[in-house]
């Protein structure tokens, strides 16, 4: 996502500049500038070189096209540029700047060549819309419709409720802390070696959003059984239909729920698919 | 309090007389605090949620994850404490409890609990307490070793240190270059009869007691309880610790973490790519450390891997590519046979002969007996290739390969894993043995066997076959508690993967430690990383630099010419763009 970092102040600047009311020259300078931060370090994941200068090769001429639109803001622009390039007085600045922009692009040809290579990035798909049905065991399950066969004992008879819950934490310590960890915030012992890293349960964006039949889902048919943006080939979580049974499954999911005070989302809400 | 008082105000010499006469016996520090009762109930419901899975509800450290763990957790009920600042023997303090508390053990399943409040964590220790009665008793007590500030690192000490090693003993065990492979290192057992390892003092990052030098300096002085190391508080100067500790210290370069890679950067190198030239030949490489997994990921799973990570070099020139292999190993295991394609039976470790309960633990499969059988459901004999086009595992079927279950010795392997052509796209094979549509291909060899690696095809763990191409050259030392394994290949060969200039090319390793008696499924593996081939001739970037600069300041010259011109002109004052309006 963004960089609130970069983009909040950015915003400030551009409202600042807003009410100190620039000259046009000034004006423009600012957007463009302002696109370029943002474009270049605005984002969490870093936007690729090429993507920001295409992107700016579009804002310039958008921007030009609004300059140039105008004969009152076109001659705002003009007159101050001719004026810089012209007047006695700017020139020690003009060859300055006339000499300074060779050499940026010089430097940023240097940079782009010796730049160390960079390895293919693979932005996956964390949560995959889930396929419509889906056969665990040889039993078929509508998607829509499937849902925790243990859930309704936590109203209805709590006591029993609660040894699925302990059968989960069971199930859970034997099998999934060396990657998801003791906290469920998918620091295990083993998570280091791991790309993609383990799901942090904690987090607010994975099971509180999701619905338990989406968690059936991601258990029962692992990293293997992801579609293709969700990267099937990398991801080290097991197929733990291979492991264990259908309840077995639903159990660890209610210890999922239960350990981090999460609410799994209601079945009601469906609406397909979950990515984002 | 009032006797406190007058102690202190009697002046210095009964404080002296007071010091003299306590040295050697009941310590100072020896008031028994076993807290309150709404303290050990806080720490009860702590411990219960977030202990009780490993160490047990007694505490005697026998939790649901306890057979699957090596080294196994605590068990609270004998007393004894590994991480402490009191001596050999003796109970730990609050603080010492705490600090692993907050800060877990490096490289084992006790993880830092650093969101516990002061409360819950002052409850926890109070309810630790309560598992062994040896915090009742005045006597089990002691006061914390002096630490003295360190004193500066120094090279010296590192060189006269090797003296005080070998004859303390230090070698026996963590072996004469530290790596955990000394002579006594694979008889090791702790108090409670489970083998343990020798600490690989290359890797500081694993130390249980922390991987600064005050920490190993600490280490040294207190010991380890329940272990076999011991504590030299009296048996080494404060000195002699010292020194150990720089020579420790100099052992992984002063390092404190052990910087994972992201990338394997092959580096370009003159003189042909001979094998004779071993390791010398990898001199300009840069190192690359992967971290190892257990896989866990499919049946026949290894939860305690015996390697934690390979460190991966690679050259080349025009026509080959060379990659070193090198990890530590406690112990070199030439017997004994290996293969990539078996798969062996899900095994509880065996350490305590303890098998919680399989049953539902494989689903269907039934538990077979404990000690390293291979499962399966036909004769034992040869192994049969498998045909499966799908991920393994839903049923054992045929695919699955048996070895002699008599074959009990187990060799040391390693297999490079490359796909089989490089990915066009982002799409690569699945990252253990590949799939169906996307095969890998592994260069592995059986060190048992270094005269005879092979070239398997994967298509997914069930089918995995030994290919008739020309496998890599393979040399293969093992020195001083390291394996060392150089492969070499065409950088073009007929079948298989190719390394093109500028290319990035998938690597996954898998490594298969015999002395922990891994074999076929059971091995530690890597997820994939990219190895970059540069190409062999880089271009200058200062042709381009000079022709774009020069460019550009051309451009902008001839600009203010234009503009001057018609300013001088007088075609207007300062509007350009008269003529176009």
């Amino acid at each position: 996502m963004m960089n609130l970092a970069v983009v909040l102040p950015v915003l400030a600047v551009l409202i600042g500049i807003r009410f100190a009311k620039p000259s046009m020259l000034g004006w423009v300078t600012a957007w463009w500038l302002a696109a370029w931060v943002v474009l270049d370090f605005g984002f969490a994941v870093p936007v690729p070189k090429t993507v920001v200068k295409e992107f700016m090769g579009i804002i310039s001429l958008a921007l030009a096209a609004y300059v140039t639109s105008d004969p009152q803001r076109w001659r705002e622009v003009r007159e101050p540029t001719t004026a810089f390039l012209t007047e006695r007085k700017f020139l020690p600045l003009l060859v300055l700047v006339t000499l300074a922009i060779p050499a940026a692009v010089a430097a940023s040809i240097y940079f782009d060549m010796t730049a160390p290579a960079q390895a293919p990035i693979f932005g996956r798909t964390v949560h995959p819309a889930p396929p419509a049905t889906l056969t665990v065991h040889e039993v078929t399950h509508d998607m829509q419709t499937l849902d925790n066969p243990y859930r309704k004992l936590e109203a209805s008879d709590p006591a029993a409720f609660a040894v699925h819950v302990e059968a989960g934490r069971k199930i859970y310590y034997e099998n999934c802390f060396y990657c998801h960890g003791d906290l469920m915030q998918g620091g295990g012992m083993f998570a280091h070696a791991l790309n993609p890293i383990p799901t942090n349960f904690q987090d607010s964006g994975t099971i509180a959003m999701l619905q338990e039949s989406f968690l059936f889902w991601r258990v029962s048919k692992g990293g293997p059984g992801l579609p293709e943006e969700g990267g099937p080939w990398m991801s080290a979580m097991p197929a733990w239909e291979n492991f264990l049974t259908e309840e077995e499954i639903w159990e660890v999911i209610l210890f999922l729920y239960d350990f981090t005070e999460q609410r799994p989302r209601a079945l009601h809400v469906a609406s397909g698919g979950e990515g984002h | 309090m009032s006797g406190r008082r007058n102690w202190i105000s009697g002046g210095r010499w009964a404080l002296g007389l007071s010091a003299l006469l306590l040295v050697g016996s009941v310590p100072v520090g020896a008031q028994v605090d076993l807290g309150t009762d709404a303290q050990r109930e806080t720490g009860k419901r702590v411990y219960d949620k977030y202990c009780s899975q490993c160490h047990g509800d007694t505490g005697a450290g026998d939790g649901y994850a306890a057979p699957f763990l090596r080294p196994k957790p605590r068990d609270f009920t004998s007393g004894k404490y590994k991480i402490r600042s009191t001596p050999n023997g003796f109970l730990p303090t609050d603080d010492d409890i705490r600090r692993v508390i907050q800060a877990g053990i490096p490289y084992t399943a006790m993880p830092a609990f650093p969101e516990f409040s002061a409360v819950e964590v002052t409850g926890l220790i109070q309810y630790l307490k309560t598992f062994s009665s040896d915090f009742e008793d005045p006597e089990a007590y002691a006061p914390p070793l002096a630490q003295p500030a360190a004193p500066p690192y120094s090279a010296d000490n590192v060189a006269s240190a090797v003296e005080v090693y070998e004859q303390i003993g230090c070698a026996r065990c963590h072996g004469v270059e530290g790596r955990g492979d000394g002579a006594s290192a694979p008889t090791l057992v702790d108090d409670w009869g489970d083998p343990i390892r020798a600490a690989d003092l290359s890797e500081p990052w694993t130390f249980r007691g922390g991987a600064t030098r005050e920490d190993i300096y600490r280490s040294i002085s207190t010991g380890l309880n329940g272990t076999p190391m011991a504590g030299f508080e009296s048996g080494l100067t404060p000195e002699e610790r010292w020194k150990i500790v720089d020579f420790i210290y100099s052992l992984a370069d002063g390092q404190t973490e052990p910087g994972y890679a992201s990338l394997v950067t092959a580096t370009s190198i003159e003189g042909g790519l001979e094998l004779e030239r071993g390791e010398e030949m990898f001199a300009s490489a840069k190192p690359a450390l992967l971290p190892v997994m257990g896989q866990i990921v499919q049946l026949g799973r290894a939860f305690h891997p015996g390697v934690r990570a390979v460190e991966v070099r690679a050259v080349y020139d025009e026509s080959d590519i060379a990659f070193m292999v090198s990890w530590s190993d406690i112990q070199a295991n030439r017997n004994g046979e290996n293969s990539p394609h078996l798969q062996v039976e899900e095994l509880v470790s065996t350490a305590s002969g303890s098998e919680s309960d399989e049953g539902g633990f494989w689903g269907e499969e039934e538990a077979t007996e404990d000690g390293g059988d291979f499962w399966g459901e036909e004769e034992s004999g040869d192994a049969s290739e498998g045909g499966g086009d799908d991920f393994w595992g839903d049923d054992t079927g045929d695919a699955v390969a048996t070895l002699d279950a008599d074959t009990a010795e187990f060799s040391d392997a390693i297999a490079l894993q490359f796909p089989r052509t490089l990915p066009t796209g982002i799409r690569q094979p699945y990252f253990i043995n590949g799939d169906s549509q996307h095969p890998v291909e592994l260069w592995y060899v059986d060190l048992g066997y270094p005269d005879a690696p092979e070239l398997w095809e994967g298509r997914g763990s069930a089918a995995l076959t030994v290919t008739d191409e020309a496998p890599p050259y393979v040399t293969a030392t093992y020195k001083d508690g390291q394996w060392t394994v150089i492969f070499k290949r065409s950088r073009t060969p007929a079948q298989g993967i190719g390394f093109a200039e500028d290319t990035f090319v998938p690597l996954a390793l898998s490594v298969w430690d015999g002395f922990n008696e891994e074999r076929g499924s059971r091995r530690g593996l890597t997820a994939w990383y990219p190895v970059y081939v540069p190409p062999l001739e880089t271009v200058s970037p200062v042709g381009p630099m000079v022709k774009t600069a020069g460019g550009v300041l051309l451009a902008e010259l001839l600009l203010i010419l234009w503009v001057r011109r018609r300013v001088a002109k007088g075609t207007d004052s300062g509007d350009l763009a008269g003529s176009a309006t």
